[in-house]
C-alpha cells in the first residue's frame, strides 16, 4: 500500500481529529477528512483496513510509552472504530438509499424466475435440438420486463378529487424517473415482440409520460404546458393569447389529443353569452376539435381518456387515414373561414390543420427538441414507419432539424437503440443508470437478438475470460455485497455467473462476520441453497473457535461438532480435561451436565470428548452405588470403568483418579465385581502409569499420597478373590 | 400443502430493517398500535417505534413515537401491567435491557428504565420474556446465564438464578407461570425451571433425536396458558416440536425431522423457524377439531419466507410464501384473524384471515 496515513488535528477542535488518507497521486491529492469520533490524543500506532461493505476499520493501538498517562477509561487493548463511507449514487434522481434497496429487493424474484426459466428452456432445447428462443420465451421476457418496470414507480394519478377541474389541463402525476423511462424504452424495442408493429404509437405514449424529464435540459412541450397551466387562471379570453395557441399546437404536434381538445373547449366562443355572435367561429373550433378527436391511430387500443380511433389492421387504417385527411383538406378549403372574424382563431386553427396535414415546417416550429419532432413525424407524416433502419434515418433527419448541443441521456440511449448498436446501448445504460440497470437490462437486449447475444455472452480475454453479461452481473453483485442489508441477495446474481460466480460467492461468505449468530445462520442457509457444504463447515469452525475463545464452551463445542472438525474437538478435549481434571472427584462436576448433554450419543462426532460422555455414565452409576448398596448399579459402574479404561480416548492422567474413585467397587463386599482378565487389564494400566511417571513430561495430578498404593492393594485383593471365584 | 385464503393482505414498505414487531395491547377501543424494533442502516440507528395501524381497506402505518437505543434489538416483548398500562421490554445485542412505558393516551414514551450492558450478560442477550402482568422478566444469553429481572415501581432489580459459565448457551426463554419458565438452547435442548426449586433446571429435554436433529438451535418457545405442561419450540431445519412434561423424553414433532422415519412428518420449511406462537384464531371447523390429546394449532415463520399454521396430524396451512425471510410475526390477541409480520426486505405485511 503506497498510501501513508497521517494524523491531522484541525485547529480549534481539540476534542476531534480527522484522518487524512494521503494519495500517492502527487499531482492533485484529494483530501477527504473522515470524522471518526475518537478522542485525541490518538496513539501513534494506527491500522486502517476495509471492513464490510463501505466501512473503513480504524484500529488505534495503545502506545507503550503513554501507558501511565492514559486515562483509565481507555480500554486496555486500544480501540477499533468503523467508519462508513457513503457512496454517491449514479442516478441522482433516486438518491434515497432505501428506495434503491427496495428496487434491488424487488428485482430479485423476477430475475431469479427468468434465470430458472432460461435454464429449463436450455435443458429442453438440448433434448429437442431446437433453437431455444420461441414465442414462450419472449412472453417470459416481457413478463420479467413488466415486473421490473412496476418496481420503478407507478404512473397513477395522485389527485383523487372526483370533480374535474376544467382548467386543469395536465394531470397531476408523480414525477417520473429517468430510470423508468429508460427501462420502458428498452421494453418497447426489445421485450415487447407482440406490439412490434406499433412501435411508433408506443413511442407517442412514452413521450407523453416522460416528456417532462427532458425539461431539465431543453425546453419541451410539457414545460410549455406547465407554464401555460400556471397562467391560465389569470387569463380572461384565452383565444387572444398566443401562449394558448402555442400550447395547443405543441400538444397537437406530439399527439396529446385529449389535452388539445380540452384546451380548445376553453375557447371563448363556447361561452353562452358569446354563442350568438360567434356562431361560425365556434363551429370552426368545434369542427377542428371533432377532427382531432377522430384521428385514426394504428394501435390495438387506447387507454381511457385518450382520443382517436384505433385500427388494428393496416388496410383499414389506410382507408380511415385517407378519409380523415380528405376531411381536413375539405375543412381547410371551407368558405366559413372567411366569415370567422376573430383573426387569432382563424390563423391558429388553420395552423392546427397544417399540423394534422403534416406540414414539416409547422411541425418543427411546434416542437422543441428532436424527439418531439420525431414523434410528430410518426403521427402526421409517416405513420407506417417500421424497421429500425428507417426509424434511425428519420431520427437522424429530425436531429438535423432540431439540433441539441448536449443530448439528454434518454436521447443518447434512444440513438443507441435505433442505431442497433448494442455496445452504445450498454455504455449508455452503464454510464447514466448504473450497475443495477445494466445487470437487469442485458436480459432484454439478448432477447431474440442473436448478435446481441453473441456480443454479450462471448468470453473475453480483456475481461479475465468472462463475458460482458457476466462482468456486469459481477459488478452489480459487488455493489450489493457492500451493504449489510443487501449482501444476502448478491448470491442470486453470483450464482448466475458461470465463470467466477461461485468463487466470488465463497469469498463473500467468508467475509461475513459469522461470530454473530444471525449472520452465521444466514450463511449456513445460503450454503444450503447452493450446496456449498465446505464453506458452511468453515463458517461453523470459525464461529466455534470464536465462541470457545470467548468462554462459551458449549457453543464452541456445538459449532465445531456441526462442522465435524475432529482435529479441533480433540484439541478442545485436551483443554477441557484440564478443567475436568480439577473437579473430577468433587460435586461440581454436575455443572458439566449440560455440556455433556450437548455431546449427545456416541454416534455424533465428539472427538476426544467422547470420554466425557462415558465418564458421566460412570459417575452416575457410582453415585447410585454410594446412595445405597445396589449390586446391579455396582456391576454397571464396574463395566463403565472397564469401558473407560479400555477406550483409547481416555487420557492417561485420568487413569489414577478414575481408579481411586472406584476403590469402593474394587473392595466390593461379597463377590468381586471384576473378573481376572478385567483386573489384569487394570493392573497393567497401573503399571504403565508407574512407568510413565518416570518420564520427565508426566503431569502429576493432585491425588492423596497413598492413592497409588491403595489402588494397587485393592486391585490385588480383587484379583485374589476373582481367582478364587473362578 | 393447503393455502389459506386471506381476506386482506398488504405489504407496507419501510425504509428500515425490522428486527421484531408486536401488537401493543389495546389502549382504547379504536386505536391499534404496532411496536416495531427497527434498524436504520443508513444512519446506524436502532429505535423502538410505535406505529398506529388503521385496518381499513388500505392499511397504513403512521409513526407515533420512537425511542432510540444504542444497539440492535435481539428480543422484543410487550405486556400489560394493569388495564391500559402497557409496557415494552427489549434486549439488545450489546447486552442491555430496556423497559419502556408508553403513555396510554398518546403512546409517547414517558419513561424508561434500563440495565446497562455487561451487567446481566457477557455479550448479547439472546432472548427475554415478560410475564403477562409485566412484573418480571427473564433473560438468557449465549454466555449461559439466566437472570430474573423484577419490574417494580422503583425500577429494575435483577437476580442471577443460574450461570453455566458458558458450558451451556441459551437462545430462547418463555414464562409458563409466575414461578416457572422454559428455556431453549443448542442441540434442540429445552430446560424447565422452577423458582421454587433453585440451583438449576428442574427438568431437561434432550429427546431421542434421530441423527441430524440434535444439530438444531431452538429459536423460539411458546407455552399456552391453559396447557402449561406442554412446551412448544421451533428451531433449525424447519423443526417444530412440542415437549410434554408428562412424557419428557418423547417430543411430539409437528414439522421437520422425525424420529426414525424421516418421511413420516411433513416439513413445511427446511430452514430456521424464527418464531412459534400458538394460533388463537379459530374458525368454526377448527373449534370442532380441538381435543385435549392434540397440540393446539401453531403459527410459525421461517427463514425461507413461510408463514404457516401447523396442526397436529394435519397438512400445514400456508398463509404466506415470500421470497425473503420472515423474521418475526405477531397475532393480534383481540382480533386473532389479524396477523402482522416483518420481512427481511425492509417491509411489514399485514394480513387478515377469512
Amino acid at each position: 500500500m503506497p498510501g501513508i496515513v497521517t494524523v491531522y488535528h484541525p485547529s480549534g477542535h481539540d476534542d476531534s481529529s480527522s484522518l487524512v488518507p494521503f494519495s500517492a497521486d502527487t499531482n492533485s491529492p484529494i483530501v477527504y477528512p473522515l470524522h471518526h469520533g475518537l478522542k485525541s490524543p490518538i496513539a501513534p500506532r494506527l491500522s486502517i483496513s476495509w471492513s464490510r461493505g463501505n466501512s473503513l476499520r480504524v484500529s488505534v493501538f495503545r502506545s507503550p510509552e503513554t501507558t501511565d498517562t492514559v486515562v483509565d477509561e481507555v480500554e486496555v487493548g486500544g480501540k477499533v472504530v468503523e467508519l462508513k463511507l457513503s457512496g454517491e449514487y449514479l442516478d441522482s434522481e433516486i438518491n434515497d438509499a432505501a428506495q434503491w434497496r427496495r428496487i434491488a429487493y424487488g428485482s430479485v424474484s423476477p430475475f431469479a424466475h427468468l434465470q430458472n426459466k432460461k435454464n429449463a428452456m436450455a435443458a429442453l432445447s438440448e433434448l429437442r435440438h431446437s433453437a431455444p428462443y420461441d414465442v414462450d420465451w419472449s412472453k417470459y421476457v416481457l413478463e420479467y420486463s413488466r415486473e421490473i418496470n412496476s418496481l420503478l414507480g407507478s404512473r397513477e394519478s395522485s389527485s383523487t378529487s372526483l370533480i374535474e377541474d376544467p382548467k386543469m389541463v395536465l394531470e397531476n402525476v408523480e414525477e417520473p424517473s429517468c430510470l423508468k423511462a429508460a427501462w420502458e424504452l428498452l421494453e418497447i424495442f426489445y421485450a415487447d415482440k407482440q406490439s412490434q408493429a406499433w412501435i411508433p404509437e408506443q413511442l407517442v405514449d412514452w413521450l407523453a409520460d416522460y416528456d417532462s424529464l427532458f425539461s431539465e435540459q431543453v425546453p419541451s412541450v410539457h414545460l410549455i404546458l406547465v407554464e401555460f397551466q400556471a397562467e391560465l387562471i389569470n387569463i380572461q379570453a384565452v383565444e387572444d393569447e398566443s401562449a394558448y395557441w402555442q400550447a395547443i399546437s405543441s400538444a397537437l404536434a406530439v399527439g396529446w389529443l385529449d389535452i388539445v381538445v380540452k384546451l380548445l373547449r376553453l375557447h371563448g366562443s363556447y361561452q353562452l353569452n358569446q354563442l350568438g355572435n360567434r356562431e361560425t367561429e365556434n363551429g370552426l373550433v368545434e369542427a377542428v376539435a371533432v377532427l382531432i378527436s377522430k384521428m385514426p391511430r394504428m394501435r390495438a387500443d387506447l387507454p381511457d381518456g385518450k382520443l382517436g380511433e384505433c385500427y388494428y389492421n393496416k388496410s383499414d387504417f389506410i382507408k380511415a387515414w385517407e378519409k380523415w385527411r380528405a376531411q381536413i383538406t375539405k375543412l381547410d378549403c371551407s368558405a366559413f373561414w372567411l366569415q370567422c372574424s376573430h383573426h387569432h382563431t382563424r390563423e391558429n386553427l388553420k395552423l392546427l390543420l397544417q399540423i394534422m396535414l403534416g406540414n414539416t415546417s409547422t411541425l418543427s416550429s411546434a416542437t422543441f427538441h428532436w424527439v418531439e419532432l420525431y414523434i410528430a413525424h410518426f403521427l402526421y407524416i409517416r405513420p407506417f414507419t417500421s424497421g429500425l433502419e428507417s426509424m434511425h434515418a428519420l431520427a437522424q433527419k429530425c436531429m438535423q432539424l432540431q439540433p441539441t448541443s448536449s443530448p439528454h441521456k434518454l436521447m443518447r440511449l434512444m440513438i443507441g437503440i435505433l442505431g442497433e448498436n448494442t455496445e452504445v446501448v450498454l455504455a449508455e445504460c452503464s454510464r447514466s443508470f448504473g450497475p443495477w440497470m445494466i445487470a437487469h437490462a442485458t436480459e432484454l437486449l439478448t432477447a431474440g437478438s442473436i448478435q446481441a447475444e453473441i456480443l454479450l455472452k462471448e468470453e473475453r480475454h480483456n475481461l479475465g475470460g468472462v463475458s460482458i453479461e457476466e462482468s456486469h452481473r459481477l459488478v452489480y453483485a459487488q455493489v450489493l455485497s457492500s451493504h449489510a442489508l443487501t449482501w444476502q441477495i448478491a448470491p442470486i446474481y453470483l450464482i448466475s455467473c458461470m465463470k467466477h460466480g461461485v468463487g466470488l460467492l465463497e469469498i463473500l461468505l467468508y467475509k461475513q462476520p459469522v461470530y454473530h449468530s444471525q449472520v452465521l445462520l444466514k450463511n449456513i442457509e445460503i450454503c444450503r441453497l447452493y450446496d456449498l457444504d465446505s464453506v458452511s463447515a468453515n463458517a461453523m469452525k470459525i464461529a466455534g473457535v470464536h465462541h470457545w475463545k470467548h468462554g462459551r464452551k458449549g457453543a464452541g463445542v456445538f459449532w465445531l461438532q456441526q462442522a465435524g472438525d475432529e482435529v479441533r474437538l480433540n484439541r478442545i478435549a485436551q483443554k477441557l480435561f484440564d478443567f475436568v481434571g480439577k473437579s473430577i472427584s468433587d460435586e461440581s462436576f454436575e455443572q458439566w451436565e449440560g455440556l455433556i448433554e450437548l455431546l449427545g450419543s456416541e454416534s455424533r462426532t465428539a472427538g476426544g470428548l467422547e470420554f466425557l460422555h462415558k465418564y458421566r455414565d460412570f459417575k452416575k452409576s457410582l453415585q447410585q452405588v454410594q446412595d445405597g448398596v445396589l449390586t446391579d448399579a455396582a456391576r454397571k459402574a464396574g463395566e463403565a470403568l472397564i469401558l473407560l479404561m479400555k477406550n483409547p480416548s481416555t487420557p492417561q492422567r485420568f487413569w489414577l483418579p478414575l481408579l481411586y474413585d472406584s476403590l469402593k467397587l474394587l473392595n466390593w463386599q461379597g463377590r468381586p465385581l471384576l473378573n481376572v482378565s478385567q483386573t489384569n487389564l487394570l493392573l497393567n494400566k497401573l503399571e504403565e502409569l508407574s512407568v510413565a511417571r518416570l518420564r520427565p513430561d508426566f503431569v502429576e495430578v493432585g491425588m492423596p499420597a497413598g492413592a497409588l498404593n491403595s489402588v494397587r492393594l485393592a486391585l490385588a485383593t480383587n484379583l485374589g478373590c476373582a481367582i478364587l471365584e473362578e | 400443502m393447503a393455502t389459506e385464503t386471506l381476506k386482506q393482505f398488504h405489504r407496507l414498505p419501510l425504509s428500515t430493517y425490522v428486527d421484531a414487531l408486536r401488537f401493543l395491547p389495546p389502549l382504547s377501543a379504536f386505536d391499534r398500535y404496532v411496536v416495531v424494533a427497527s434498524f436504520n442502516s443508513d444512519s446506524d440507528e436502532t429505535s423502538i417505534e410505535i406505529h398506529a395501524l388503521n385496518p381499513s381497506t388500505l392499511p397504513i402505518l403512521t409513526l407515533q413515537s420512537s425511542f432510540t437505543l444504542s444497539s440492535r434489538i435481539s428480543s422484543l416483548k410487550v405486556a400489560q401491567k394493569s388495564l391500559q398500562n402497557p409496557l415494552i421490554a427489549a434486549s439488545t445485542f450489546a447486552g442491555s435491557l430496556h423497559i419502556l412505558f408508553p403513555n396510554p393516551i398518546d403512546v409517547s414514551f414517558e419513561s424508561e428504565v434500563s440495565i446497562p450492558e455487561k451487567t446481566l450478560h457477557l455479550g448479547p442477550i439472546s432472548c427475554l420474556d415478560l410475564q403477562e402482568n409485566g412484573s418480571a422478566c427473564v433473560s438468557v444469553g449465549e454466555d449461559g446465564r439466566v437472570n430474573l429481572i423484577s419490574v417494580g415501581d422503583s425500577g429494575l432489580d435483577y437476580r442471577r438464578i443460574f450461570d453455566s459459565k458458558g458450558l451451556v448457551s441459551y437462545t430462547a426463554a418463555r414464562w409458563a407461570s409466575p414461578t416457572e419458565f422454559a428455556t431453549g438452547g443448542l442441540g434442540n435442548s429445552l430446560q424447565w425451571w422452577d423458582q421454587r426449586r433453585p440451583g438449576g433446571p428442574v427438568s431437561q429435554f434432550k429427546g431421542n433425536w434421530a441423527q441430524g436433529a440434535t444439530s438444531g438451535v431452538v429459536h423460539s418457545i411458546d407455552i399456552h396458558p391453559s396447557r402449561k405442561h406442554t412446551c412448544l419450540a421451533g428451531g433449525s431445519y424447519g423443526t417444530v416440536f412440542a415437549w410434554d412434561l408428562r412424557r419428557p423424553q418423547q417430543p411430539i414433532i409437528l414439522s421437520g425431522i422425525d424420529v426414525g422415519e424421516p418421511m413420516s412428518s411433513s416439513s413445511i420449511s427446511e430452514s430456521e423457524v424464527w418464531e412459534v406462537q400458538y394460533d388463537t384464531f379459530m374458525s368454526a371447523s377448527n373449534r370442532a377439531n380441538i381435543s385435549s390429546e392434540r397440540v393446539l394449532p401453531v403459527m410459525i415463520c421461517s427463514e425461507d419466507g413461510i408463514l404457516a399454521v401447523i396442526k397436529q396430524g394435519e397438512e400445514p396451512t400456508e398463509l404466506l410464501a415470500e421470497n425473503c425471510a420472515i423474521n418475526s410475526f405477531d397475532i393480534d390477541r383481540q382480533n386473532p384473524s389479524d396477523v402482522i409480520c416483518s420481512h427481511e426486505w425492509e417491509s411489514i405485511a399485514f394480513l387478515t384471515r377469512a
